[in-house]
């Protein structure tokens, strides 16, 4: 018979507020350092020559063609054959997050900017505006807007992602409920408020999408 | 061709200007010479190389071969001097091109700005005055998709005013617009004629053409056809691919 006891997750919040701080961490450092990562390599396809705008194109489709697990395990283990010291895991973690999140914003950051209309550059150069006021007053603000549903799509995968960091030892959610579990047999009520924790870190970023577009919706009426 | 002699000096001067994209030929050794304060309209059938020579002269377009002479500056020449004559050249399109996520304030600000580099406080009593010239004073403080078709192109021509240009260039700056919103635009066009700007237009508005235009020009298929004064444009008329274009616009 599957008795539901609250008792078991009330006593295990310390550790659940342990995994839930490294799973904040894991999400805001990845995005921070993904999305300068992505505005690098964006720029790097855009503007770049030689062989720059090959490789940041290259770098977008590697890493966003390998599953996450994978890079993840890839930096852990076969970092220290490489580099020669082993990563902690959570360096190992927010590195290959960080990668996989720059590699999918830099393909967001590349769709906004492509879509400014080539009129409104043109304006710009017509008028003598120099090339850095013409990106950052006329083609990044407008290309900022286009892609704000699409960054908050990335915010929550990276969320969803970020439970992988478990698997090599990162103390997140995920590694905080299972050890738990292991020792108490309570998967079902850890498992659930593991759950409940996650829905609420995303539910916000979906309303913020939802709200957002209907915004997008009424001004383009 | 018919070559309209100069009586003054030139501030814009083309020569054998030509234009390819892969095999086609878009423009084909134009040469025009502009004085200062003359209005120079060009017209003639779509495709024809109107828009594109017109887009030459400020380096929207980059040329294949020639050379354009803007007061002193040439082109091709150091990187620079696309700058410098875009500073000096003010261009109205077709599709008004406004900021769209910018007030009309700050659209007629920002180049003032960082082209010119004078001071906010200026800039913004200049986009005043420049507002109110072509008569839309009050509707300063709205976005661009909150004005009319003729709104929002007068607001283009006071932005491109906001730089102090020497020279305004026109790409069919009615084309876009709804029948009833083309007089007011004219009426700007008009006006800066009036004042003395030296002008190229390239417009189907002939009649509108025929009447502010000190000189007429006749593209077709890359090349420049005819340049005459409006009287001669219209009455002689020798040309017969001119006549045959007159016949079908007029």
């Amino acid at each position: 018979m599957i008795s539901f006891d609250v008792s078991e997750v009330i006593r295990s919040l310390p550790e659940l507020w342990i995994g839930l701080e490294f799973t904040l961490i894991l999400v805001f450092t990845s995005l921070g350092l993904g999305t300068l990562i992505g505005l690098l390599a964006c720029l790097g396809r855009l503007l770049g020559n030689g062989l720059l705008p090959w490789f940041c194109a290259a770098y977008t489709t590697i890493f966003r063609g390998i599953p996450e697990v994978v890079l993840m395990f890839w930096i852990y283990y076969c970092g220290p054959l490489l580099g020669g010291v082993r990563p902690s895991s959570l360096i190992a973690a927010l590195v290959a997050m960080s990668l996989y999140v720059g590699a999918l914003l830099s393909e967001v950051f590349r769709g906004g900017i492509l879509a400014v209309p080539k009129g409104q550059v043109e304006a710009a150069r017509s008028l003598g505006v120099p090339e850095f006021w013409v990106w950052t007053s006329v083609i990044l603000p407008q290309a900022f807007r286009v892609v704000i549903p699409a960054l908050i799509g990335v915010a929550a995968l990276t969320v969803k992602v970020s439970g992988i960091a478990s698997t090599i030892g990162v103390t997140d959610l995920v590694y905080q409920a299972n050890i738990i579990a292991g020792q108490s047999y309570r998967y079902f009520e850890l498992f659930t408020a593991v759950g409940i924790f996650y829905f609420f870190i995303l539910f916000p970023m979906s309303m913020l999408a939802k709200v957002y577009e209907r915004k997008l919706a009424m001004r383009s009426r | 061709m018919m070559i309209h002699n100069q009586n003054g000096e030139a501030i814009i001067s083309c020569e054998n200007v030509s234009k390819r994209y892969g095999a086609f030929v878009a423009l084909r050794n134009v040469s025009l010479d502009v004085a200062r304060g003359e209005v120079v309209c060009i017209v003639g059938p779509s495709g024809g190389g109107k828009s594109t020579f017109l887009r030459t002269i400020n380096g929207l377009e980059s040329i294949d071969g020639g050379t354009i002479c803007f007061d002193g500056i040439t082109i091709p020449g150091p990187p620079r001097n696309v700058r410098l004559i875009r500073r000096e050249v003010g261009m109205v399109f077709q599709a008004f091109n406004l900021f769209p996520h910018m007030t009309i304030r700050k659209n007629l600000i920002l180049a003032p700005v960082r082209a010119r580099g004078i001071s906010y406080a200026e800039a913004n009593e200049k986009a005043e005055r420049l507002l109110r010239r072509v008569g839309i004073g009050d509707q300063i403080d709205k976005y661009p998709d909150q004005l009319s078709g003729g709104q929002q192109q007068r607001v283009a021509i006071a932005r491109a005013l906001a730089m102090e240009p020497k020279v305004m260039l026109f790409d069919e700056p009615t084309s876009a617009l709804d029948p009833e919103m083309v007089k007011e635009v004219l009426e700007v066009v008009r006006e800066l004629a009036a004042s003395g700007m030296t002008m190229i237009i390239v417009t189907h508005e002939i009649g509108f053409a025929r009447e502010i235009s000190s000189r007429m020009v006749f593209m077709m298929d890359g090349s420049v056809v005819v340049d005459e004064r409006p009287e001669e444009f219209f009455s002689g008329a020798p040309e017969p691919r001119l006549k045959s274009f007159l016949s079908k616009v007029l």
